[in-house]
């Protein structure tokens, strides 16, 4: 089985190879200290499991799991988080409460190989990213964006995005003229994002209030918003009436 | 009131007050002309009389009519048919004293009680138990304002110290036990760091323990508990994790409140350091300058990082108990700059005398 094991902390991650260092099926082929790091590991290394830090530097655990998505099975390791433990007992995940004992670890791990290779792995999996995603919701209003780019992890703070197209199943973000792809639908996206600052003003569109520089005509009783950088994104008539409610 | 001597003046108070009205009620009936000596003789035994009956009885019927449950019109009939009771009482009582020297007092020692001296009598007694009963009323909203401001200073003295409890409980749950995870993984790595990991994390509890709310520490003292907190801090984060604290021996000495500083640090932590991939320093300065003590409490953030929530929450925290303890004498200031977050606490420069001859 390999096995990554993630963790800011030295000891932490010494604790961990010790006890796993008992068990000769386990073969750990990385160790992270970052987020980050995390993410480009379990990219490149393809691991059967991971053993997951939650607060970590740059990236937490579950950003982690949203960025790598459902490709490893995961269990947790956090010292104490309230909210991550209702997350793991919902959605039936593993995880480890720091410090722990070689039981509750031994426990974990007969989990995991009961259900490598299985389709049990994959629905665990998935819970896993369910879990990412409410905790997503808990730290809403959004305030950066993630994007994974192969292995690297792009972060694009909120107040730097333009704007948001849809584009089948993706949404493409644009900050500062660059756009990067990122697999989430664009309601979800706009649930997420402070409505203070950002406004769907087209079905497929998302604006930041910030980088509106002004409103044109378009076509026949249409409108469209100049940014700042010159794009030009189309408004719905809806759109057109939130706008003009905004600058009243 | 304190204890019985009080309670002695204060009645000795009264029955001066009453004696000179009986020697003023003298001095009228002299002048209205009755003799010195049968004047004298007749009201100051009435007056004294007269001072304790209303002592007693005013007192419980101004009890039985609040003043603020009442209404008005029911405490003036309450207390006027009271005082016109009192009043025709002590006129009896009058009557009698007056039979009474008649009878046995030498000639030119008594006086008559006629019809216009008893409704004087009579006049002057409501009267008087009237402004028994305003005293009395006085008295008693002086003594609820009195208990209302000592309710108020007992429960701003709980409050207190519930805040330091709750600060103390507060001391992150996260910091605990990663403590316990890093002594689980010492154990077998470094057991004698382990030892020495179990006993700062002794001594910091211990420490933190000991504080009390109403109590302020020297500097020094808060110190020493941030840099307990810091060493055990070292531990888990390793190089990562750099301090440097700088106070003058003059700072060292000034007194502050107990747990201001151990918030900033857990929060320069979790927030600054904890963020960090590369090193980070926390840096403490105190100086003294004239009547002021300067405290800065800075750290190293990842500039890419959002300011985190929650953190606001331990420095609005901070900003509130200097302002309990010292109002608007003192100030909290913070902000963050690029890749330092900085915050500077200015606070009266205390010495505390009484402390420092203790540890002498």
């Amino acid at each position: 089985m390999r096995v990554i094991i993630v963790d800011d902390e030295l000891l932490a991650r010494a604790v961990l190879r010790e006890h796993l260092a008992a068990y000769p099926d386990v073969d750990i082929v990385g160790e992270c200290a970052n987020g980050f790091e995390a993410v480009k590991a379990i990219a490149e290394l393809a691991p059967d499991l991971v053993f997951l830090d939650i607060q970590m530097p740059k990236l937490d655990g579950f950003e982690v799991v949203e960025l790598a998505a459902a490709k490893a099975q995961y269990v947790f390791v956090t010292a104490y988080d309230q909210f991550a433990l209702r997350a793991f007992e919902v959605h039936a995940l593993d995880y480890l409460l720091k410090p722990f004992s070689r039981e509750r670890l031994e426990q974990a791990l007969a989990h995991a190989r009961a259900r490598l290779g299985s389709p049990q792995a994959l629905a665990v999996a998935s819970g896993a990213v369910a879990a990412a995603q409410e905790a997503a919701q808990r730290r809403t209003p959004l305030e950066r964006i993630l994007i994974r780019d192969g292995a690297r992890v792009q972060v694009i703070p909120a107040a730097q995005i333009d704007y948001i197209e849809a584009q089948d199943d993706y949404v493409q973000v644009v900050a500062a003229g660059k756009g990067w792809l990122k697999s989430q639908r664009l309601a979800e996206l706009e649930e997420q994002l402070d409505p203070g600052a950002f406004l769907r003003v087209h079905r497929s569109y998302i604006v930041s209030l910030a980088a509106i520089e002004r409103i044109d005509p378009s076509g026949k009783d249409g409108h469209c918003a100049v940014l700042r950088g010159g794009a030009r994104i189309p408004v719905s008539r809806s759109g057109y009436q939130k706008l003009k409610e905004l600058m009243r | 009131m304190h204890g019985t001597i009080s309670r002695w003046y204060a009645a000795l108070l009264y029955l001066l007050a009453w004696l000179m009205l009986g020697l003023a009620t003298s001095a009228l009936l002299a002048a209205g002309g009755a003799g010195w000596g049968a004047s004298l003789l007749f009201a100051v035994p009435l007056a004294i009389v007269y001072a304790n009956a209303t002592a007693f009885s005013a007192y419980y019927v101004c009890r039985a009519y609040p003043i603020r449950q009442k209404h008005p019109a029911a405490i003036v009939g309450g207390i006027g048919m009271t005082a016109a009771c009192a009043a025709a009482l002590w006129c009896a009582i009058g009557s009698a004293w007056a039979a009474l020297l008649r009878e046995f007092a030498p000639s030119g020692m008594f006086l008559e009680l006629d019809a216009a001296r008893l409704l004087t009598m009579f006049a002057l007694g409501v009267i008087l138990y009237g402004l028994a009963a305003a005293v009395n009323y006085l008295l008693i909203e002086a003594e609820r304002v009195r208990r209302l401001e000592t309710q108020e200073l007992e429960t701003r003295l709980m409050a207190q110290d519930a805040e330091l409890r709750m600060l103390r409980t507060q001391v992150d749950p996260h910091f605990l036990f990663n403590s316990l995870n890093s002594i689980s993984a010492l154990t077998s790595i470094d057991p004698a760091a382990a030892r020495a990991m179990t006993l700062r994390l002794a001594d910091f509890f211990r420490h933190s323990l000991g504080m009390h709310a109403d109590r302020k520490v020297p500097l020094e003292r808060e110190l020493a508990l941030v840099r307990d907190f810091l060493a055990i801090e070292q531990v888990r984060f390793g190089e990562r994790l750099r301090f440097d604290a700088e106070a003058t021996p003059e700072a060292c000495a000034c007194l502050v409140p107990p747990m201001l500083l151990q918030p900033l640090v857990e929060n320069a932590v979790k927030h600054g350091i904890g963020q960090l991939i590369e090193p980070g320093t926390i840096r403490i300065r105190a100086q003294r300058a004239g009547s002021l003590l300067r405290i800065v409490v800075e750290n190293d953030v990842d500039p890419d990082a959002v300011p985190a929530r929650g953190a606001g929450v331990g420095l609005e925290n901070v900003r509130r108990r200097l302002a309990a303890a010292y109002g608007i004498d003192a100030s909290a200031h913070w902000g963050r700059e690029e890749h330092l977050f900085r915050v500077e606490l200015a606070l009266p420069a205390e010495t505390g005398d009484i402390e420092a001859k203790q540890e002498a």
